[in-house]
């Protein structure tokens, strides 16, 4: 069954190219060789400098994203500096000699009430 | 004509030679980029790839404090301050700076060096922190530099310095926690391949590029309460110079969950100058590399022993002489003078070795024959872990020492001698997790100083402990443990406690060996008690020693409980009977 349809439509196409004249536009503009290359070389440096416009963006981007790096990593530093100044101050012996805990008295035994 | 022809014959020798020309730059460029593309590739690779690494972070270790985790170990960046001499222009403006600045970290007759103008690299300070390095860089002195060096910082100084370690010079973890988990607190440097500039600025252009970023160590939180930490230590400093004594070791448990919430020993040190310490053993937590004979502490095992089976009562009886013979050896009473009929509990209180020797024997049905060692060895090593590693989370845990019934030097005078704690080596650890199961209703946690780790969100996710072993002894029998030991303690040693409170202990003193042989001049005083309400919510054991002297539990080491039992009864907020 597929091989009578596809032998009918092959004739069909051989029968529709036949009897038509195939008409081609020309163009009354005339390029030269010359001018030919020189669009060649137009496009060929209209896409080099397409490209160097990326590439260069792209590191721009890079110097920013190092900018916002070396900034995270000051402040990362500056926050741990920042944790070890208080842990230091307080710690269980900076709390015990400071001024405030000399001033304290120490606490007589606890009462407890019964509910 | 004649001129046309020379000038044909220019313009052909012009296109000739800027044929030759370019072929030459064709052929020196097919060369270049073609035949020796792998070599300018790999000289570009070398000159323009940069492969970095970025250091992991060093996981932090927290304490508990009242449930809350503190950081107790951090990591700090310093700075090592270097000078290169040849380009310095002001000398003295150098000098004066890094004195203003930097004066307590320098390094000795840094100026000296300043001037050493032959030379292109000294190091002038060392730790210098950030504040200063930004202060001595907003002077802009020409020839001066720093270097980031990541240190490890123990705010607390000695608190808890065995059981934390330190890292040394080479960044790796010595001892304790440091040591144990180094791999996990260490994490994984990541790696950045990148093509670069001249800053080593990293540039997203090029197929080769690699990021793969750090896997920071993680952060450990600890059982270790920081207070009954801080506490502990005060306590036994305190007992050790009241007594003269240069030795001691502290253990506080959480008997219901085998968590340890205070580890002590002195000497100590402190891990950020460890390089100072003179004395290695300073290093080791003797509360699980130093097992020793703890003595008559033991006597509550044996009598759990003999409870446990159905072999004696609190009450069952035997006739004391003060002495008692196994073998070929007798065996005697440390306190003399308690003869005639009496019964376990008066032997647990008077610490009385014969009865403990009579316990041993009653287990065998009248001697201590294979059936009794068998009995004492499957209570002491497998239900009480005596004598076998805790698998507690530090450097430098031993098994200690318990010797089977099957070894020749089992024989029934060594297990006489071990009902009342001597002839065996056991860690403190041991003997703590061990007493605890005796008073919790009878099952045996196995101790832990890790809590779990602490995620990026400040959540602590647990650590998975081991399985406990349940029916260790029957809840009756740890019931009347509970009571035998409250009793033992009430007898003599509770005029100092807290009333209200149920406070249990014992004893324990053995000789030391001296020279191979056992000696009274030197001994070791142990006390092992508990706390608590309604039951009981700490265990705290102590051991004392002191070179050439005669140390007891009951004089030198009790008391140390005592201060720190008193004090954990408010520290935990407990309430008072009645």
């Amino acid at each position: 069954m597929s091989y009578y349809s596809s032998t009918t439509y092959a004739r069909r196409r051989t029968g529709m190219t036949r009897g038509y004249n195939s008409v081609a536009f020309t163009s009354s503009v005339k390029l030269g060789p010359v001018t030919h290359t020189v669009l060649v070389a137009l496009m060929i440096t209209v896409l080099g400098l397409i490209y160097l416009t990326q590439a260069t963006k792209a590191t721009s981007y890079d110097y920013e994203a190092q900018k916002i790096e070396t900034k995270i990593a000051e402040l990362s530093t500056e926050k741990t500096d920042l944790e070890v100044e208080n842990a230091r101050l307080t710690a269980l012996d900076s709390v015990r000699n400071s001024s405030v805990a000399r001033a304290m008295t120490s606490p007589g035994a606890p009462q407890h009430v019964s509910q | 004509m004649p001129f046309q022809s020379i000038s044909h014959s220019r313009i052909r020798m012009l296109i000739i030679a800027s044929v030759f020309l370019m072929a030459v730059f064709v052929v020196r460029l097919f060369y270049l980029q073609v035949i020796e593309h792998s070599k300018y590739s790999i000289l570009a690779d070398a000159e323009q790839v940069k492969r970095l690494t970025i250091p992991a972070t060093r996981g932090e270790i927290y304490m508990e404090d009242n449930g809350t985790p503190v950081k107790v170990v951090l990591n700090e960046t310093v700075y090592t301050m270097f000078v290169d001499p040849k380009i310095i222009t002001d000398p003295e403006a150098v000098k004066d700076v890094i004195r203003e600045v930097a004066g307590g970290n320098t390094v000795d007759g840094f100026a000296k060096l300043v001037d050493k103008k032959d030379t292109r690299y000294q190091v002038v300070a060392k730790n210098v922190t950030r504040r200063q390095a930004e202060l001595i860089k907003k002077k802009e002195l020409a020839g001066i530099g720093f270097q980031a060096v990541v240190r490890r910082v123990y705010p607390e100084g000695t608190l808890a310095a065995q059981t934390l370690g330190f890292v040394n010079y080479d960044q790796k973890g010595q001892y304790g926690i440091e040591g144990r988990f180094d791999k996990q607190l260490r994490g994984k440097d990541g790696m950045l391949q990148s093509v670069t500039d001249v800053s080593n600025v990293p540039l997203t252009i090029g197929n080769r590029n690699v990021n793969i970023p750090a896997q920071n160590g993680a952060n450990i939180v600890l059982t270790l309460d920081r207070n009954v930490q801080a506490y502990t230590e005060k306590a036994l400093s305190d007992g050790l110079r009241k007594i003269g004594a240069t030795d001691g070791s502290v253990i506080v448990m959480d008997p219901n969950d085998g968590s340890v919430l205070a580890m002590a020993n002195f000497p100590t040190y402190n891990p950020s100058k460890f390089a100072k310490v003179t004395n290695a053993n300073a290093f080791n937590n003797a509360v699980v590399s130093d097992p020793y004979e703890p003595g008559s502490v033991v006597k509550t095992f044996t009598v759990a022993t003999g409870i446990n089976t159905n072999t004696i009562t609190p009450q069952s009886t035997y006739v004391n002489t003060d002495y008692i013979t196994i073998d070929d050896r007798t065996i005697t009473n440390a306190t003399k003078g308690q003869t005639g009929t009496i019964s376990i509990q008066h032997a647990l209180t008077w610490s009385l070795n014969t009865g403990m020797v009579t316990v041993a024997q009653r287990l065998g049905g009248g001697t201590i024959n294979r059936q009794a060692r068998n009995t004492m060895y499957s209570y002491f090593h497998d239900r009480f872990h005596l004598g076998q590693m805790t698998g507690i989370e530090t450097t430098g845990e031993v098994p200690g020492e318990l010797i089977p019934p099957t070894a020749v030097e089992g024989n029934a005078v060594r297990y006489s001698n071990m009902s009342f704690g001597q002839g065996m080596n056991p860690t403190m650890i041991q003997v703590a997790a061990g007493f605890s199961s005796l008073i919790n209703g009878g099952t045996y946690y196995y101790p832990t100083i890790i809590k779990g780790n602490l995620n990026d969100d400040g959540d602590i996710v647990p650590a998975k402990q081991k399985k406990p072993q349940e029916n260790v002894i029957n809840a009756s029998t740890s019931a009347t443990m509970r009571t035998m030991i409250l009793k033992a303690r009430r007898e003599f040693y509770a005029g100092n406690d807290r009333k209200g409170y149920d406070i249990g202990g014992k004893t324990g003193t053995s000789q030391d060996i001296v020279n191979g042989e056992y000696t009274f001049d030197e001994t070791t005083g142990t006390y092992i008690g508990f706390g608590g309400d309604t039951k009981p919510k700490y265990v705290i054991m102590v051991r004392v020693s002191s070179k050439g002297r005669a140390l007891n539990g009951g004089d030198h080491a009790l008391p140390i409980f005592t201060d720190i039992s008193n004090w954990m009864i408010d520290y935990l907020k407990l309430q008072p009977k009645g």
